[in-house]
């Protein structure tokens, strides 16, 4: 295997030795530097369409990603898009032999991160090609690889195709030549199977065919399920990921219980016993998430809290699992009132949250949901969160609320609650900002008791709009006792007298909020220090080193005894021997 | 058969609502058993719909028996029993009797508002607002009263709580059944939070504060929370004043312990 490795590497760098020319006028660079994808070296060079007859149903790469690397792009002649797309989904079969022979995750770790990267570029007819090349009509895999040429629409391929004509110009001979020889040998593992399977379903997704996406997803995971490997871990989760994705975007969608998701249940409940079972973890994670996305697409939020006490959601699992995990959490407990736990969830779901672009929209809905857990504790929000700039005009619905529960304003509330009641209604946040009110209404209350030391009743009941100078005094009195401010009521006389206000500093609150932030800090240290990652064995290579050396001294002190080497030869320490 | 001794049964539960308890869950049993032998205990999407309906009917029946008989853990089982009635109706196009799944939901709502389960009230307001618009569901006759009474206990305003209670607001007779639960409910809220607002207070005004009916009422209730009576007064024991001595000795050591923790607890704990 790590033979291969050298002649690997043209293929990776996305094939841009290829062969054929392409007129300079569709080169076009586009001065921009390679955008490195995620932690691959490789750059990945996306050539505009050339003339190929195939690119009539390809979708245009768009400019902003029609990087081309500039130091390549000038003299060499470039692949067409086709052959290479075609190029960079085969180096990841090669990821996953790798995957499976070395048994490294890493390696399906990659191929899965190159499919971002081969979506732009992805068409029925590159699949259907990639697929009749991998399998034969004889193997193994042939009933699923129709299965596959059925769902994109390519029922009448055939199988067993030789890598065709355009391949054997564009490529250079020789892998070529390679990726032939390698299929007549070899049958495709199921992790090719299943990789296959999950370029079908984004291609599905992408085209909007979620019925036949759902139908097909239905297919690949039964497949998946009737395998038990390792090495198909992280790939299933994938899977799982777009099964999940298709239910929820078929109609009849979520909230309707009739929808598909309601009906996926058992499924992803069976595939998370087994993934339990199996120790595997990716899947593990991934389908928690899944399951409590699920639940709480059709508001069942009883059952999110039940999945949740029930099951352990896997410590090492990947990032973005634990952030969307964290999430969902998050907003379960918000429901049902746990303000502080769904702050601490929230918190850490917005801070593990990717910073990179794509991730935009977690980050926004996360901290959306946040923002109003931390005015339902009777926190005022940072006013830098409303600043950031990719944050700045999604937030502005909740920006306004903040400076009206600050005010303590009952009638700008009221007023903003219906203005923005649909961006609320989509954001799933507008039944947790009804409960806002009382909010609103005590900080009108803390700010009338700082600014008076004495005010009549009548007129907190007209600032506040409240109904009568009884529901006034009610709410008062509630207020008082929850220590929102520090007064006193007459009753005969129909007042509110605060109290001198005390020194915050001669309370433990300093002191907790620097313990809260020390912890934060040694807690994250303790998850770096365990994210680090060390390569295997290396041990065993210090205890081989050890071992030799202790040879040669051993060697040495019999030269020794035998009087060949002078005691001066050596250094003084050797006495000890 | 089988289900024409149940259309009867029905009927019989329908038409007599003053039936004692006891006689209710009997003839209940009995509907029961019947179902079971229909296979309608359970729904299914296969069963048929004209069973179904009645099923749900027999439930609900048993649901507003044991609300009438003040059986909270009965009314909560029927509830549970009754939810995937419910589900299964409600999306079938061809059924446009939707039972009284309003009413027996907002009893439910307001049985999780008198036990004080308002995770549990709000999750299921979740999930109601998540199948309509929340201001359709605050509109209705039977849901939107619980959800009323919630804002108003939160906020505070309970001379409006008390007023929905009283003045014919309650939707049916069923809903009253809550409300002695409720009155108690709120005058223990009045109380405690009259205990640290005011100084003292006067005992006529103490009685309309408290919703009673006459002073002695007051001093009955003065005398249970262990406030202090004189001159028709009302005076509220100083809580913060009787055991400072202790406590400021406990918060002292308390405190130190606490510092000591967090100086240490990163380190060795």
């Amino acid at each position: 295997m790590p033979g291969k490795t050298p002649d690997k590497e043209p293929v990776e760098n996305g094939g841009y030795r290829g062969g054929k020319d392409i007129a300079d006028k569709d080169l076009k660079p586009k001065g921009k530097k390679a955008s490195k994808k995620d932690d691959d070296d490789e750059m990945t060079v996306v050539v505009p369409p050339s003339k190929t007859q195939k690119q009539s149903s390809a979708p245009l790469p768009n400019d902003a990603e029609g990087d081309v690397t500039m130091d390549d792009a000038e003299g060499e002649p470039k692949a067409d898009p086709v052959a290479q797309t075609i190029n960079d989904i085969k180096s990841d079969f090669a990821h996953l032999d790798r995957a499976v022979a070395l048994f490294d995750a890493r390696f399906t770790l990659r191929a899965l991160r190159s499919i971002s990267s081969i979506r732009k570029r992805l068409t029925p007819d590159i699949l259907a090609q990639v697929i009749a090349e991998t399998y034969t009509p004889s193997s193994a895999g042939a009933p699923f690889a129709k299965q596959m040429l059925q769902a994109i629409g390519r029922p009448d391929v055939s199988l067993g195709r030789q890598p065709g004509q355009e391949m054997e110009i564009d490529s250079e001979p020789k892998a070529a030549g390679k990726n032939g020889a390698k299929k007549e040998t070899k049958e495709a593992i199921p992790e090719v199977d299943v990789f296959l399977g999950i370029l079908t379903q984004v291609l599905l997704h992408d085209a909007k065919q979620v019925r036949r996406g759902f139908e097909f997803s239905q297919v690949l995971v039964e497949r998946i399920r009737s395998l038990n490997r390792r090495t198909l871990d992280s790939l299933a989760a994938k899977v799982y990921f777009y099964y999940s994705l298709f239910a929820e975007q078929t109609t009849p969608v979520p909230p309707s219980p009739q929808s598909p998701v309601v009906s996926i249940r058992p499924t992803l409940l069976a595939a998370l016993r087994t993934a339990v079972l199996r120790k595997d973890i990716d899947t593990q994670a991934a389908v928690i998430v899944l399951l409590l996305r699920n639940y709480l697409s059709t508001s069942h939020i009883s059952q999110a809290d039940l999945l949740v006490s029930h099951t352990q959601f896997p410590e090492n699992a990947a990032n973005n699992q634990v952030a969307r995990f964290l999430y969902y959490l998050g907003r379960t407990r918000a429901i049902q009132l746990r303000y502080t736990e769904a702050h601490e969830h929230l918190t850490a779901a917005t801070r593990k949250a990717p910073s990179s672009a794509c991730a935009l929209g977690f980050s926004q809905t996360a901290t959306k949901l946040l923002l109003v857990v931390e005015l339902l504790m009777g926190d005022i929000p940072d006013r830098a969160t409303f600043r950031q700039p990719t944050m700045e005009t999604a937030l502005h619905p909740y920006f306004l609320l903040v400076q009206a529960v600050r005010v303590g304003n009952l009638e700008d509330f009221e007023t903003i609650i219906a203005d923005h009641a649909d961006t609320f209604r989509r954001d799933g946040t507008y039944t947790l900002i009804l409960r806002l009110r009382q909010n609103v209404i005590k900080t009108g209350i803390r700010m009338m008791s700082l600014s008076y030391s004495r005010i009549s009743l009548r007129d907190i009941c007209i600032r506040l709009h409240l109904g009568s100078e009884e529901t006034a005094e009610y709410i008062v009195a509630k207020a008082i006792r929850d220590g929102v401010i520090e007064a006193t009521l007459d009753r005969e006389k129909g007042f509110m007298k605060s109290k001198e206000v005390g020194d915050v500093y001669a309370t433990r609150e300093p002191g907790e909020a620097f313990h809260d932030r020390i912890r934060a800090c040694l807690a994250l240290h303790d998850e770096s220090v365990k994210a680090m990652r060390f390569p295997m064995n290396q041990h065993r290579l210090e205890l081989k080193n050890a071992q030799e050396a202790r040879e040669r001294e051993r060697e040495m002190a019999k030269e020794i005894q035998e009087g060949e080497l002078d005691e001066d030869d050596l250094g003084g320490d050797f006495d000890a021997m | 058969m089988a289900d024409r001794e149940l259309t009867t049964l029905l009927t019989r539960l329908k038409s007599t609502p003053t039936l004692p308890y006891a006689e209710t869950t009997s003839l209940l049993s009995r509907a029961k058993l019947l179902l079971l032998k229909l296979n309608a205990l359970t729904p299914s999407p296969t069963t048929p719909p004209n069973l179904l309906t009645l099923a749900r009917d027999i439930y609900e029946q048993g649901a507003l028996g044991s609300i009438r008989a003040r059986d909270a853990a009965a009314f909560t089982r029927y509830v549970a029993q009754l939810r995937p009635f419910y589900e299964l109706q409600r999306y079938s196009p061809n059924n446009k009797d939707g039972g009284e799944r309003n009413k027996i939901t907002g009893l439910y709502l307001l049985l999780l508002l008198t036990q004080g389960l308002y995770a549990e009230f709000h999750s299921e307001l979740e999930a109601l607002s998540g199948e309509g618009g929340l201001d359709e569901v605050e509109g209705d006759r039977y849901l939107g009263y619980p959800i009323r009474l919630e804002r108003w206990l939160m906020e505070g305003s309970y001379d409006r709580v008390w007023k929905a209670m009283k003045r014919g607001e309650v939707p049916c007779e069923e809903f009253g059944v809550f409300s002695e639960i409720l009155t108690s409910q709120i005058r223990s809220e009045i109380a405690s939070s009259s205990e640290r607002a005011y100084p003292s207070l006067p005992l006529a005004s103490t009685k309309s504060l408290l919703f009673l009916d006459s002073e002695g009422a007051v001093v009955e209730f003065a005398r249970a929370r262990g406030w202090t009576v004189r001159d028709g007064t009302i005076y509220f024991p100083d809580t913060s004043g009787t055991s400072a001595a202790g406590e400021t000795a406990e918060k002292e050591k308390e405190l130190s312990l606490m510092v000591i923790e967090n100086t240490l607890g990163p380190y060795y704990f």
